[in-house]
């Protein structure tokens, strides 16, 4: 029983994951950017997010419906104002803008809520469980698993079947094909990354209703998403869901063997996949 | 006839290099025009500045009567023009449906039903493609993925196509196979340029031709009027 209920916490912690993970997938499957601050804008959207509750007196179950469209902007800013000028085929200008853009938000974080851990409480949602079999399954964990279920089915169909999924994949194979395709590539990479931290508003409500966050915290988010993307496989939506699926179990499954094994044991499933199958578990080729 | 394209006194460098010179260029509506020249002349940058993927520093370029010098290249295409880039440039990772329905999407929308080129109109020209609409391009052959790229840019409902050097690196047969599609093209009324290296080719395919000999307008006249000889010096400078 202990192992079966593992492995149900586990899918329910990928699920968290999954958020995370999703909009990695978007701007570093599919744009191939690599975006260092993932992590921290999670962070920030989180503390943005436990500030308009604490301290501007917004109802909680209000706060992620304004947290998406301040992802909204703060992804169609950051790719307007800053990637837009560093995306080329070579990742590393991009790697190098968000790293010094990750620095300065952990600072920035600090300096306006301070090193301490706050967390946003939904009363007694927050504890309600309710019964599987021989289960008990917290209604929130289910709840934020459904959303990333929804999401990432929502995500996948958007990129295979419609016409801004079209041309975010033809602008990501080659930006001047698509550009002599008629395709803004520009202007579909804001309206992509906009989703993809859009997403990052419903993971920060999604992590501060579940546990703790704190402005060093970015980083092991970050960390996840990239582990699940490339578990999955770069480019596919469904592989990120499953990618985060696989290290939200190992860290579960592997917290209940030892607690000290938890994370570490994510970490090594990781590594393992990356060595038997390195274009991840949903690539073709 | 009513000028399609004018390009008037055109200039581009990539840094210090100047690419063109004071280029000249006119393509009526309805014609095939030829564009040759070894390589390094000049022919592709003169292709990038009339789809607007460079800039050029000096000169004029009019498309459909407007100036193309505020319109960024992405709105071009819904203008009405199109290319088939140098070595295809097809999307990776995506099928040849897919490939065809990223210019479908953002195609000019004032065109006659009767003249309007659809998916099934684009697997009539070429009905490989439609055996094959649901494989990824990079499975295609080489003269498919050509029909592909053609194919594409049809599909943006052009006034204007640039097709640049679609014969490279296929097998004579093929390149027999697209060339034959050209007249069929032209007939919905769509201008055509041809950058090609087989300088036969290009003046049989065409009404006019034009030389480039490093990034200067050499020869331009008829195609069935100027003989290979003229073309020779023009296309090797007079030292040849």
């Amino acid at each position: 029983m202990k192992w079966l209920d593992a492995l149900v916490q586990g899918v329910l912690l990928g699920g968290l994951y999954a958020q995370y993970a999703l909009g990695m997938a978007l701007m570093f499957g599919v744009m191939r950017i690599v975006n260092i601050a993932h992590g921290d804008l999670v962070i920030l959207l989180a503390l943005l997010g436990i500030t308009l509750v604490g301290v501007l007196g917004v109802s909680p179950l209000v706060a992620p419906f304004l947290l998406v469209p301040m992802g909204v902007i703060i992804g169609w800013a950051l790719q307007r104002g800053v990637l837009n000028r560093v995306v080329k085929a070579d990742p590393l200008p991009s790697l190098v803008a968000t790293f010094g853009l990750s620095i300065a938000l952990q600072n920035l974080m600090l300096q306006i809520w301070s090193a301490d851990t706050r967390s946003l409480s939904l009363g007694a949602l927050s504890s309600m469980s309710i019964e599987l079999g021989p289960l008990y399954v917290g209604v929130l964990p289910l709840g934020v698993f459904a959303f990333a279920v929804a999401l990432t089915a929502c995500l996948h169909l958007a990129l295979r079947y419609t016409k801004f999924g079209r041309a975010l994949r033809a602008a990501a194979a080659d930006g001047e094909a698509a550009t002599l395709s008629g395709v803004d590539a520009k202007g579909v990479y804001a309206l992509a990354t906009a989703i993809a931290v859009g997403i990052l508003g419903a993971a920060a409500f999604c992590q501060a209703t579940r546990t703790t966050v704190a402005p060093a915290d970015g980083g092991a988010q970050l960390i996840y998403a990239f582990e699940a993307v490339i578990i999955g496989g770069m480019g596919h939506i469904s592989g990120a869901f499953l990618g985060a699926m696989i290290v939200g179990i190992a860290q579960v499954v592997g917290s209940r063997a030892d607690p000290g094994w938890g994370i570490l044991s994510g970490h090594i499933v990781f590594l393992l996949v990356l060595a038997l199958r390195p274009q991840g578990l949903m690539s073709r080729t | 006839m009513r000028a399609i394209l004018k390009v008037r006194n055109l200039c581009a460098a990539y840094g210090d290099f100047q690419a063109l010179f004071n280029v000249e260029f006119e393509i009526a509506a309805g014609e095939v025009v030829a564009l040759i020249g070894a390589n390094g002349a000049g022919k592709s940058t003169l292709l990038k500045a009339v789809t607007g993927l460079i800039s050029p520093s000096a000169g004029e370029i009019a498309f459909a009567g407007e100036s193309t010098s505020r319109t960024p290249a992405h709105a071009l295409v819904r203008k009405g023009l199109a290319m088939v880039p140098e070595g295809r440039r097809l999307f990776r990772g995506m099928t040849v449906e897919d490939n065809l329905r990223v210019c479908l999407d953002r195609s000019r929308t004032d065109v006659e039903q009767a003249l309007r080129w659809t998916i099934p109109r684009i697997h009539e020209l070429f009905p490989v493609l439609k055996e094959r609409r649901r494989e990824l391009v990079e499975r295609l052959s080489g003269g498919q993925q050509q029909m592909v790229a053609v194919g594409r840019a049809l599909l943006a409902q052009p006034r204007l196509l640039l097709c640049d050097e679609i014969s490279l690196g296929l097998a004579p047969k093929v390149v027999k196979e697209i060339y034959q599609k050209l007249p069929e093209i032209r007939a919905g009324g769509t201008s055509i340029v041809i950058v090609e290296q087989d300088v036969s080719l290009a003046k049989s395919s065409s009404d006019r031709l034009y030389c480039l000999l490093e990034g200067r307008v050499t020869l331009s006249g008829p195609s069935c009027e100027i003989g290979l000889e003229a073309i020779s010096r023009a296309y090797f400078g007079a030292h040849s």
